[in-house]
């Protein structure tokens, strides 16, 4: 690690100050209630997420899974304020019992990176070329706490190290980052006002395994120590499994299913989810036989013209006539909640998904 | 099942070399300073029999894409020879090259701009017969359906749609037929389901395992995504910087892997099972540039077992007796007796390392 440079006595009594008041910040509460998200395109107008509600408790993960194109961004966009103009939103979203949907960059300022931080996918989309990145961080510190230049800079030099990046790095611009640190960097920025609900949109989809582990233990260990809320982003269940402790599945821009992780992944209830678990690559274990890997058969329905039954019913292996006609509501069985007519053959359905031929037999054609 | 063990190689590489001149910059042209060399691929063995997948698996930027490459000869390697059924194509030119292509063949990852999107299914795949000058109308005609066929795309609904019209895993089978309808008997497939959702890479994985099979294809599986590998691959070679580390049996090398980095690479992989969540150690500062190839083996920078033998002396690829080929010296002892006055890495000690000047030289 880099040799901390020595701090005047006033500088290390601010910083100090500042890192209590920050830590002193409670984890955030979220609750999403009905969202709907409308996009207006030249081909029309279509509805990329669709009735969403989930919630968040103070101090946990929320995995947030599902194929591309599913919503995923689109709702993590809302949550931040980023979606493009006349985007139709409906629906709520209580961040610690307010609703932050809907509300003007002015009112938006204090909230931003303050209560709610966001990490995407493209660590390059979210630092300005210009700007060295210590001052991008010290920008962001210096909007939203009342504290010196330097008090800022040194906060960051404290970011830097959390994820392992050297202070005099700081001075250098993002360009003069690989990848994996330009990742790092957007991540100690995001870390920086410690925020109470973070949001990380594939935060290491475009790098390599090894700095993907590295970078997700990083975000692992920070917020358990700080015991920070998150909406983890992903298409990776196992990132999921590791990370989270509940889990909301989508299709089509609606919830499929959601629950405690650990029961969802042990019990699915909804078939898209058994086929995704199926689908997913794992490594072998020493003795023990392995499940083969069974791709979903078909496409994900084109959302303009959204089928009438159930969204999954052109690719699910046990859609009958009223799942072409009739759209399932969510059904509870315990933690767990579905979206699927049969949830209580899910027994069934789980022995039958685990079977190549009950999803090789439909004849849809990927 | 047949046993293939006996029959000859299709495609064989023996201490392959594919190095790239940097560009030149004002600066070095200036200084009259030779620009650097990227040793990309830096001495390679692999061989692949019929019927064989073989998987190859590496950080992004370590050269599986230029091996390859080169296997396919759409780079001149530097050094080493490749055989094919036999034959050095080494160097072959001309007319012998162009059938050299013919026969091997290679797939890439991007689905959307590999395929040119103002020609039909039909034209895509029979340009390279056209290309080859392959066949009358009608024969081709044939060839492309019958391509179409094996890979699981009925001809007559799709031969005259565009690539628009299809998802990605149809988009990446059409790329599959058009490889296939050359009828080659070794194809590269680089990355081929890397960008496909999940829900679908199942079924490409296992059309390329079917292919394999049915038409004794010698297939090379590139893939950063390791866990894929051990569905289809019985033998699997994990590159670094340039060379192979550690090489074996799929099964050996996914669960019980000796190299160090191996293991840290298998080690990142996410787990659905919390309990089988493995030790991960955190690995210093980034993969080096192939221009800066550190002294010694080539993994000592961000080894968490490296000494000073590491830094001295490369360790070569040493057979172990699991049936494993691994380069490391914790796995050999021979340059240890060499050099006795060097400090021998051992498996499982962390050491210290002292040089920041390192971190700097390979965040590149
Ligand atoms: N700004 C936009 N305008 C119109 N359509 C969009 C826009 N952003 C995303 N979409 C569409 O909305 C759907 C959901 O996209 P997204 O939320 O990015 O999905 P995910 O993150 O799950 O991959 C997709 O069909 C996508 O093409
Ligand atoms: N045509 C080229 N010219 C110069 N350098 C190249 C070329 N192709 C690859 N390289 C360099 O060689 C190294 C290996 O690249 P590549 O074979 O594409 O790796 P991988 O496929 O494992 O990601 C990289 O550092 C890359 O920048
Ligand atoms: S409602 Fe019907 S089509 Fe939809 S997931 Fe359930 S069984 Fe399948
Ligand atoms: S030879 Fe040394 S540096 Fe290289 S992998 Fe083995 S222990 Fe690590
Ligand atoms: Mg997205
Ligand atoms: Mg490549």
């Amino acid at each position: 690690m880099a040799p901390a440079r020595t701090r005047s006595p006033a500088l290390a009594r601010d910083l100090a100050r500042l890192d209590e008041r920050l830590s002193a910040k409670p984890a955030a509460h979220l609750k999403v209630n009905g969202l709907s998200i409308g996009y207006s395109t030249l081909r029309g107008r279509f509805h990329a997420v669709e009735d969403v509600s989930f919630e968040v408790r103070a101090g946990t993960n929320l995995g947030l899974v599902g194929e591309s194109g599913c919503g995923k961004s689109t709702v993590v966009k809302a949550l931040m304020g980023l979606l493009p103009e006349f985007t139709g939103i409906s629906g709520e979203a209580l961040l610690d019992g307010q609703n932050i949907l809907g509300l003007s960059d002015a009112q938006l300022e204090p909230i931003r990176w303050n209560r709610i931080s966001l990490i995407t996918q493209s660590a390059m989309n979210s630092l300005d070329p210009v700007y060295c990145i210590g001052d991008q961080i010290c920008e962001a510190i210096l909007a939203h706490e009342k504290v010196g230049k330097a008090v800022a800079w040194a906060r960051a030099e404290e970011m830097f190290a959390l994820v392992g990046l050297p202070a005099e790095r700081l001075y250098e611009f993002p360009h003069q980052f690989s990848g994996g640190m330009r990742q790092r960097a957007v991540i100690a920025m995001a870390l920086a006002l410690n925020a109470g609900m973070l949001l990380a949109d594939e935060p290491t989809t475009a790098l390599d395994p090894i700095m993907q582990s590295q970078i997700m233990s990083r975000i692992r260990g920070i917020h358990e120590h700080m015991r920070r809320s998150m909406i983890l982003v992903t298409h990776d269940i196992a990132v999921v499994a590791e990370t989270c402790e509940a889990v909301v599945v989508m299709y089509a821009g609606k919830v499929a299913e959601s629950g405690p992780t650990a029961d969802v992944l042990e019990r699915p209830l909804h078939p898209y989810t058994m086929g995704l678990q199926n689908a997913f690559p794992r490594l072998p274990v020493r003795g023990q036989p392995r499940q083969p890997l069974i791709s979903i058969p078909g496409t994900v329905p084109n959302l303009l013209l959204p089928p009438s039954g159930c969204r999954f019913a052109s690719r699910c292996p046990f859609a009958t006539d009223l799942c072409r006609t009739t759209a399932p509501q969510l059904h509870t069985v315990g933690a767990q909640s579905a979206a699927c007519h049969y949830t209580e053959r899910a027994d069934e359905f789980r022995a039958a998904a685990a079977r190549p031929e009950t999803w090789r037999n439909m004849r849809v054609g990927a | 099942m047949t046993d293939t063990t006996a029959t000859r190689p299709v495609i064989e590489a023996r201490d392959l070399k594919t190095h790239f001149q940097g560009r030149t910059g004002i600066f070095t042209a200036l200084a009259g300073v030779t620009p650097p060399v990227a040793r990309a691929l830096d001495g390679v063995d692999i061989s692949i029999r019929e019927k064989e997948i073989v998987g190859l698996v590496g950080e992004s930027g370590c050269g599986k894409s230029t091996l390859g490459m080169s296997l396919v000869r759409m780079y001149q390697p530097t050094s080493g020879s490749i055989t094919f059924s036999g034959d050095d194509i080494t160097h072959v030119e001309g007319r012998k090259l162009k059938d050299y292509r013919r026969q091997a063949q290679i797939i890439f990852q991007d689905p959307y701009s590999s395929l040119n999107p103002r020609l039909t299914i039909g034209q895509i795949i029979e340009e390279p017969l056209v290309i080859h000058g392959i066949g009358s109308a009608t024969e081709r005609r044939a060839k492309v359906e019958r391509a179409l066929d094996l890979v699981r795309i009925p001809a007559a609904e799709n031969i005259h749609r565009f690539p628009s019209d299809l998802s990605g895993g149809q988009r990446q089978r059409i790329a599959i037929a058009r490889a296939l309808v050359l009828e080659p008997r070794f194809i590269v497939a680089d990355e081929p389901v890397s960008m496909l959702d999940v829900s679908i890479q199942a079924s490409v994985l296992e059309l390329l395992d079917e292919l394999s099979r049915e038409l004794g294809l010698a297939v090379l599986y590139i893939s950063h995504d390791i866990a894929t590998v051990g569905y289809i691959c019985k033998h699997v070679a994990v590159m670094y910087l340039g060379r192979i580390v550690e090489e074996g049996r799929a099964e050996d090398i996914l669960a019980q892997p000796l190299h160090p980095y191996t293991q840290r690479l298998m080690a990142a992989i996410p787990r659905m099972d919390p309990g089988e969540v493995p030790e991960r150690v955190e690995l210093r500062g980034d993969v080096p540039s192939p221009m800066n190839v550190p002294p010694g083996c080539r993994f000592s920078s961000r080894c968490p077992y490296a000494t000073e033998l590491c830094r001295a002396v490369e360790p070569d690829l040493t057979d172990q007796p699991g049936g494993q080929r691994v380069r490391c010296h914790i796995h050999d002892d021979r340059a240890a007796k060499a050099r006795p006055e060097l400090e021998r890495p051992q498996a499982g000690r962390i050491t210290e390392i002292e040089d920041a000047g390192l971190l700097a030289q390979t965040a590149g």
